[in-house]
């Protein structure tokens, strides 16, 4: 018995399948278009392209993809014709998803736009297709669900992703949209940070992390092993900002990671985040240092980004006014007390209670962001300057987005005499504060600052509910990894 | 308790004299000796008759189905709010649906309905935080109405209804 096996001749076997590993074997000289601009001006153009397979679907003699760049993406066809074989098709609708692929095709233009994609008006007819590199079939999380609104996947039983999977697996959550967009929007707002200090003459610094003493109270500290000794994870950069003044470096900022071993498992809490923190002489008044501050948090870019991470995360658009609304904390108390709260004239603010300010200050001022001047010193630092004329109060502040706290700050004492009473009220112990105290005795001007974290900053600016949602790699006590 | 809030319905009824009370039971159910007949027994028994001694009969209902209704939330005070058989949320839930168009409990006017529901459900309201106010809007005006009626708070501390809304739909 014989047997004959018939192979169709596969007259486009040259234009499709997996590339040899790309080792920088060769230089080529292609121009690859980016997905965002493909638009109606490239149509009739025969373009080279690399991105993601987002999906690939077979209908008979097609195969319909979606091609993706990051936060763009295109309809892309392989239809059998005199470019491309029955056995191309069946390749491109078998490509995994997630796959990296090189394209030649033909931009065309669509009679509808296609609502699904970012390029609604064209597609790509292909011609040649090469897989560059290759996912694993089971991916750990469908992008599609990872990008879908919570409320509509109860709805419709469709999945979504919870956010620990997406944490595990980082790497594939980060390719959504939103995330990209999210991303995005913060490096943007650490732009826009340092844009408008150093527009205003401040100087960036970098502060050391590993200290030798706890720099905001002993109870949140990380230790680490020291050669023989120990040290520890900067709390924050306030020493060494107001060394820097004291230098007469005048005005700086500093954008750095602060370490709290803090065992809060809250949606606005991490152990690791990004300080972007500020210090500043000042002439006559801290209302400048409050003034530099403000300016940096208001800004209208970026709303494209905004829009696209509303799209998973619906929220109110963030709203402020111009100039920033500045409440005194006494006016905040009658506030409160209005509405029902019992408070004394020197306790702190709860999270509860802050949050019902935000929602009586969006009320009445119809703002998302504010100031809070003038704490009781009872509740701040030792190192707060108190106010000149109430001995209640003090030269501090607060800023509030969407009634959350994103800085604390003040008018620091600059006197070393004044600074020695401070610590002793408190029962600080002298010796363990010693240099601090004498980076003031050799003349030392006034000054205040603050420190924003930007992670939550990003978080409150977007209506997202979690930290862990603007942190690349978010570190908390349950979480060490990636 | 209780005690306090006949107290508080005599001067609201302008009774001149205030009466005697005694308790009975663990529970401490007022008891109301009167001088020729049985003693009168329990908040609401009593309730009901310092209104006939005030000569107020229009609190206690208007007309038949009136009477009926006053007399329905009169009992509700006792077995379902005070008793504690239900739970706080599903007594604000029923009471805000059933407030969704009316501005007294029974009929148009205030009646004796209102005001034992007040004097009941007042320490629950006190604690209710801004956005559960809220959230019971219907309960809340009643509520704000009720305790505004000259004569009626008396002995209880006012409690603070905000008339803007703080929260939208899509809160935070």
């Amino acid at each position: 018995m014989c047997f004959v096996v018939f192979f169709l001749k596969d007259f486009a076997k040259d234009r499709y399948g997996v590339s040899a590993m790309v080792q920088s074997q060769q230089k080529l000289d292609r121009a690859l278009v980016r997905v965002e601009d493909l638009t109606p001006h490239k149509v009739d153009q025969l373009i080279w392209l690399r991105a993601r397979v987002h999906t690939s679907r077979a209908k008979g003699k097609q195969c319909f993809l979606v091609l993706r760049q990051q936060q763009f993406n295109v309809q892309a066809l392989v239809a059998v014709g005199d470019r491309a074989s029955k056995q191309m098709v069946k390749f491109a609708a078998n490509i995994t998803k997630e796959s990296i692929v090189d394209v030649e095709a033909m931009v065309r233009k669509v009679e509808q736009k296609i609502e699904s994609c970012s390029q609604q008006d064209v597609e790509l007819h292909i011609e040649r297709i090469f897989v560059i590199s290759q996912a694993e079939p089971r991916l750990p999380l469908q992008l599609e669900d990872a990008v879908r609104p919570d409320g509509d996947g109860e709805e419709e039983g469709r999945a979504t992703v919870n956010q620990d999977t997406r944490l595990d697996n980082r790497v594939i959550d980060l390719r959504t949209t939103t995330s990209q967009a999210i991303f995005r929007l913060q490096s943007g707002v650490c732009q826009l940070f340092r844009d408008t200090l150093t527009k205003k003459g401040f100087v960036e610094i970098q502060t050391p992390k590993i200290i030798s003493a706890a720099s905001e109270g002993g109870a949140n500290v990380f230790t680490v092993s020291y050669f023989k000794s120990s040290a520890y994870l900067a709390q924050s950069p306030q020493l060494y900002k107001q060394m820097c003044i004291c230098a007469d470096f005048d005005k700086v900022f500093c954008v750095g990671p602060v370490f709290r071993a803090e065992d809060s498992n809250t949606h606005r809490h991490l152990t690791e985040f990004v300080g972007l923190d500020i210090e500043m002489a000042f002439n006559y008044h801290y209302h400048e240092v409050i003034d530099s501050i403000t300016d940096t948090m208001v800004q209208d870019r970026y709303q494209t980004e905004i829009q696209t991470v509303s799209k998973q995360f619906p929220s109110e658009p963030f709203k402020f006014l111009e100039p920033t609304l500045r409440l005194e904390y006494t006016e905040a108390l009658a506030m409160l007390r209005e509405a029902g709260v019992e408070m004394g004239d020197e306790d702190d603010l709860s999270t509860p209670n802050e949050k019902l300010l935000g929602r009586l200050v969006k009320e009445k001022y119809d703002t998302d962001f504010y100031v809070l001047d003038k704490y009781p010193l009872a509740v701040r630092p030792f190192y707060t300057m108190p106010d000149p004329n109430n001995p209640k109060y003090s030269n501090s502040y607060d800023m509030f987005m969407r009634g959350e706290e994103i800085l604390s700050g003040a008018q620091r004492v600059h006197d070393p005499q004044l600074l020695t009473e401070r610590a002793l009220h408190h029962q600080i112990d002298l010796e363990k504060i010693k240099s601090y105290i004498d980076s003031f005795r050799y003349g030392a001007p006034p000054h205040g600052g603050g420190g924003i974290g930007l992670e939550r900053v990003c978080m409150l600016y977007l209506g997202l509910h979690n930290v862990r949602q603007t942190s690349m790699f978010p570190r908390d006590p349950k979480r060490l990894t990636p | 308790m209780a005690l306090r809030e006949l107290a508080s319905l005599e001067k609201y009824l302008g009774l001149k004299k205030p009466n005697k009370y005694s308790t009975q039971g663990d529970k401490k159910v007022p008891v109301l000796q009167n001088n020729d007949a049985d003693p009168l027994v329990g908040l609401v028994t009593i309730a009901c008759h310092l209104v006939k001694e005030a000569k107020r009969p229009e609190l206690l209902g208007d007309g038949a189905e009136g009477r009926a209704v006053v007399q329905q939330w009169l009992e509700y005070r006792v077995t379902k709010l005070d008793s504690h058989t239900e739970d706080t949320k599903s007594i604000l839930k029923d009471l805000n649906l059933y407030m969704q168009d009316r501005v007294y409990l029974a009929g148009n006017q205030l009646t004796l309905a209102d005001v034992l529901m007040y004097y009941g459900i007042h320490s629950i309201i006190l604690d209710l935080a801004v956005q559960e106010k809220e959230q019971y809007v219907n309960v809340a005006r009643w509520f704000d109405h009720i305790q505004h009626h000259p004569g009626v708070r008396r002995h209880l501390p006012p409690v603070v209804v905000l008339r803007n809304r703080l929260y939208t739909s899509r809160h935070h």
